[in-house]
């Protein structure tokens, strides 16, 4: 299921399921009235539309929506299936009156589901009192929301040197000759092998953040730097994962350093800096560490840091 | 509508139900038919050639061009731009990445020595290497890209064999043969082989926790300890299946190169080494695996359990039966200064009882080693973040003064000789939790920080327990502000045995210090986060293993009125459901009168 639902693509594919399971209901309803010379009877028509719904937002859906708005969606639906049924005179007598004949025990049939529902509703009844006054077998663990990317700072300080996120640059995000290598031209780089020893400017800066990466970040963020480190499982939230589009590819190299050199317990409260394993990387390491670092993981993910226009 | 439904033959209802059940009928048996035939081509796919001689196929220049891209861009960086093992990440691993100059793989269903094959290889590309720091490249890698490296590494990195050369090289692939399915009785025939005949026992240790012989080494001189067989997703060989007693059938088979874990091929035979596999996966307790991490899901919600009367003493207490053990992880704590790259511990097993005014936690965790602290006033663990010799060196005094590649620097011997400290493990609470409960607000979850402080309740293996208040740990010093307390904290029948410390640490529910005691409040949750310390890897102070905030509910009892409501509302219902029925009936009899029941 989780590769149907393609991240960005949700209302459409949304729209497209509810649209083929009505197809399905329209050729499934059309057979049988072609078949038994009569469609199904309202109620029922009711019912599994209500079950299809059900099972869509419920099970089908991912991200799985909150449960909240999931009653409300059904308790929306109940209603205009009600309301649908109840309509006209016509179907609202007909849809009435496999319930009526249930409840006057009509026929043997009738009677027998009049007994088995007459002792099973309140026993259901009971047991959902219960579970409901009792307290639960496992605690569900409370919803906790976090930010992702928060906001950064103007100015940061680093081991006391003074940092403008706006205007600073990667230092080592430079070709051999030692000039600034535009954010995309760094694209030609990417199958170089680090450990060329004649490697120099960007390809010679890459090897050392990796050397970097691989003493200090692996633990967390793992061998492709994907999150899944040795570390990852034990805490939470769980490392970054640098090789997904929605990390490092949406920001700007001087947020990287900022996150880097600061780490989580320092960020803002919004991202819950008290839950963060995050070093502030600038008591362990040398800014110009740092700076390697952010390049090598725009290298390894082939990702492209975001620029300010 | 209804005038239809007249004239319809008497034989409709029973052709419509036919229809309905052959319709049901298709969906259930294609379904199943469907996730049947999946399954077994799992199953095909997983079982290994049928055993017998085999030839690896010679890799095309274009591929080794193809592997040695992906090499140099994902593999280098731990195995060296020479596969030597040596890459900038190999300085801070325990286990080292393998050196692949010599042809030493230890993941094989090859015989004892002998290289692998292509499949073995990939495998393990694939798989991963748990416990260890090789990720699966499953998902990363494409296959073509998994054959290429595989295809780079052992034509132009194994430097000291040749796969191509026929003259010395021969294959011998494992035979499966025929499966004993695991039973009571092959469990305990298998554990016959461990203690007896197979001598694992020895290695493996009396519990099978890897605590038999810790003075081992590996083919390049570096420490190594036997698996603890009680942590299956730790199994490198476990092909991310850990139940599987394949995996250990292969691996009692071949053995593991390179390692002390000999061939078992000749010594056993087939039935006795599935006995074995089986005896092995029985001792791995059974958890749901978490496909992601493949390690034991992590619930963070932890309950505590009432029980009438007094808490358990010990570990022992019959009482703690009644609570299946909750899985703790435990990573590194590399925030602060001394960074701990290197944990022993990676997991604990927690349970949690309270009674009318008490509340005790049974802490069980691995530790291969004892530890206690040699000498009074120990200096503050070392900071292995500035050292530039691989840690196993450094923590492992065993062989600290042996062997040392040439690759690290050659004053190595001027660094100070490692120093035991105490086992220890430490149950962490916000110290007022009241004041930001239902907020996600806590304190930082290593020891607290300036504003927020935490209740530290630390044991150590001198037998003592101490709570203290934590405010942290200074950025560039590394201090930890933790201040001692008193309060009664009890730390009961702590044991050491077998490889496993199992300790029960107690305390009033609530106390009268409430600006520095957490005070426990059922049916709430309150924060908690775990700690623990291997004394003979150099972790003291803030050099351990830690968890992040997990949270400890105190069950509430089940109320009386729990037994009362149901039966209330159930009557009514009934009573409401009769009213209903008569009003039905009396309501179709005055408007049709012709109806009869």
């Amino acid at each position: 299921m989780a590769t149907f639902w393609r991240p960005g693509m949700m209302p459409i594919q949304l729209l497209l399921t509810i649209g083929v399971t009505f197809l399905i209901f329209v050729i499934g309803h059309t057979f049988i009235k072609k078949t038994f010379g009569r469609g199904l009877p309202m109620l029922a028509q009711g019912a599994l539309t209500w079950l299809a719904a059900f099972t869509i937002f419920k099970f089908v859906i991912s991200p799985p929506i909150p449960s909240s708005l999931l009653y409300i969606y059904m308790g929306l639906i109940t209603l205009v299936i009600g309301l649908f049924i109840s309509a006209n005179e016509v179907s609202w007598t007909e849809s009435k009156k496999p319930i009526v004949d249930t409840l006057i025990g009509a026929t043997p049939l009738h009677r027998g589901v009049r007994a088995v529902a007459f002792i099973a509703l309140p026993l259901g009844f009971g047991w959902g009192t219960y579970t409901s006054i009792a307290p639960p077998k496992n605690f569900p663990e409370p919803p906790e929301l976090r930010t992702v990317h928060p906001a950064p700072p103007q100015a940061i300080k680093v081991q006391d040197k003074q940092f403008t996120l706006q205007t600073s640059k990667n230092p080592f995000r430079v070709d051999v000759k030692g000039e600034y290598l535009d954010v995309g031209k760094e694209k030609e780089f990417f199958a170089s092998n680090p450990f060329d020893p004649n490697a120099e400017g960007y390809v010679k800066y890459v090897k050392e953040g990796g050397e970097v990466f691989f003493r200090n970040c692996h633990f967390c963020h793992g061998d492709n730097l994907d999150g899944r480190g040795m570390f990852a499982f034990a805490f939470r939230p769980i490392p970054a994962n640098l090789a997904d589009p929605g990390t490092i590819a949406q920001l700007q190299e001087t947020f990287v350093f900022w996150r880097i050199s600061k780490g989580g317990m320092n960020a803002p409260r919004e991202i819950n800096p008290w839950d963060s394993a995050m070093p502030p990387w600038e008591e362990h390491l040398k800014i110009d560490d740092i700076w390697k670092v952010a390049l090598f993981e725009y290298w390894h993910t082939e990702f492209f840091p975001r620029t300010w226009d | 509508m209804s005038d239809s439904r007249m004239t319809r033959p008497s034989n409709y209802h029973r052709t419509r139900w036919a229809v309905w059940a052959l319709i049901w009928g298709v969906v259930i048996v294609s379904g199943g038919s469907l996730a049947l035939n999946r399954a077994a081509a799992e199953e095909k796919k997983a079982a290994p050639a049928a055993g017998g001689a085999y030839r690896p196929q010679k890799a095309s220049d274009e591929q080794l061009a193809a592997g040695a891209k992906v090499y140099f861009k994902k593999c280098v960086w731990c195995h060296g731009p020479q596969g030597a093992g040596d890459g900038p990440g190999a300085l801070r691993l325990w286990p080292r990445p393998r050196n692949f100059n010599q042809g030493t793989f230890k993941i094989r269903t090859t015989g004892s020595g002998e290289l692998p094959t292509d499949d073995d290889l990939f495998l393990t590309v694939t798989n991963g290497l748990p416990g260890s720091a090789m990720p699966a490249w499953d998902g990363i890698l494409t296959e073509q890209q998994r054959k290429d490296v595989v295809a780079f590494v052992k034509t132009k990195l194994v430097q000291d064999r040749n796969f191509q050369d026929t003259e010395f090289e021969e294959f011998h692939v494992i035979s499966f043969d025929k499966q004993v399915a695991s039973s009571p009785e092959s469990i305990k025939r298998g554990l016959d082989v461990f203690l007896n005949k197979g001598k694992c026992v020895q290695c493996h240790g009396p519990d099978g926790r890897g605590n038999g012989n810790l003075t081992q080494k590996d083919d390049w001189g570096f420490p190594i300890f036997p698996a603890n067989l009680h942590q299956c997703w730790n199994f490198r060989g476990n092909r991310r299946d850990p139940y599987n007693p394949r995996n250990i059938f292969r691996e009692v088979s071949t053995g593991l190169n390179g390692t002390p874990m000999p061939s078992f091929i000749d010594a056993l035979s087939v039935e006795e080494r599935w006995d074995v596999a089986n005896f092995v996966v029985s001792l791995c307790p059974k958890v749901k695996i978490d496909p992601i991490t493949m390690k034991p899901a992590i619930n963070f919600v932890l309950t505590a359990e009432h029980v009438e009367g007094e808490l358990p003493a010990t570990a022992d207490d019959p009482k703690w039966n009644t609570q299946e053990p909750h899985f703790i992880g435990l990573g590194g704590q590399i925030t602060r200064k001394p960074q701990n790259f290197n944990r022993r511990l990676d997991s604990m097993w927690v349970k949690a009882l309270y009674s009318k005014d008490e509340i005790a936690f049974l802490l069980e965790w691995e530790d291969r080693t004892e530890s206690h602290a040699e000498g009074a006033n120990l200096p503050p663990p070392f900071n292995t973040a500035d050292l530039t010799i691989p840690v196993a060196y450094y923590a492992n005094k065993m062989v600290f003064n042996e062997v040392m590649p040439t690759v690290y620097p050659k004053d190595w011997k001027s660094y100070p000789q490692p120093i035991i400290y105490n086992d220890a493990v430490a149950v962490q609470f916000p110290a007022t939790w009241e004041k930001f409960y239902g907020t996600p607000e806590r304190p930082f979850f290593i020891h607290g920080d300036e504003k927020k402080p935490v209740d530290l309740w630390k044991w150590e293996s001198d037998g003592k327990v101490v709570a203290y208040t934590g405010h942290g740990i200074e950025g560039k010093t590394g201090e930890d502000k933790l201040e001692a307390r008193q309060v009664a904290l009890k730390a009961e029948g702590a044991q050491f045995k077998d490889g496993v410390w199992r300790v029960v640490i107690k305390r009033s529910l609530k106390t009268d210090n409430k600006d520095h005691d957490v005070q426990f409040e059922v049916n709430k949750y309150i924060p908690i986060a775990f700690q623990a310390w291997d004394g003979d890897n150099g972790e003291a102070g803030a050099k351990m293993a830690l968890s992040a905030w997990y949270y400890v509910v105190l069950k509430p009892l089940t109320p009386t009125k729990a037994y009362v409501y149901p039966f209330v509302m159930g009557g009514l219902l009934v009573g409401l459901q009769w009213w209903v029925i008569r009003k039905a009936k009396s309501m179709q009899n005055g408007h049709s009168g012709t109806r009869k029941k």
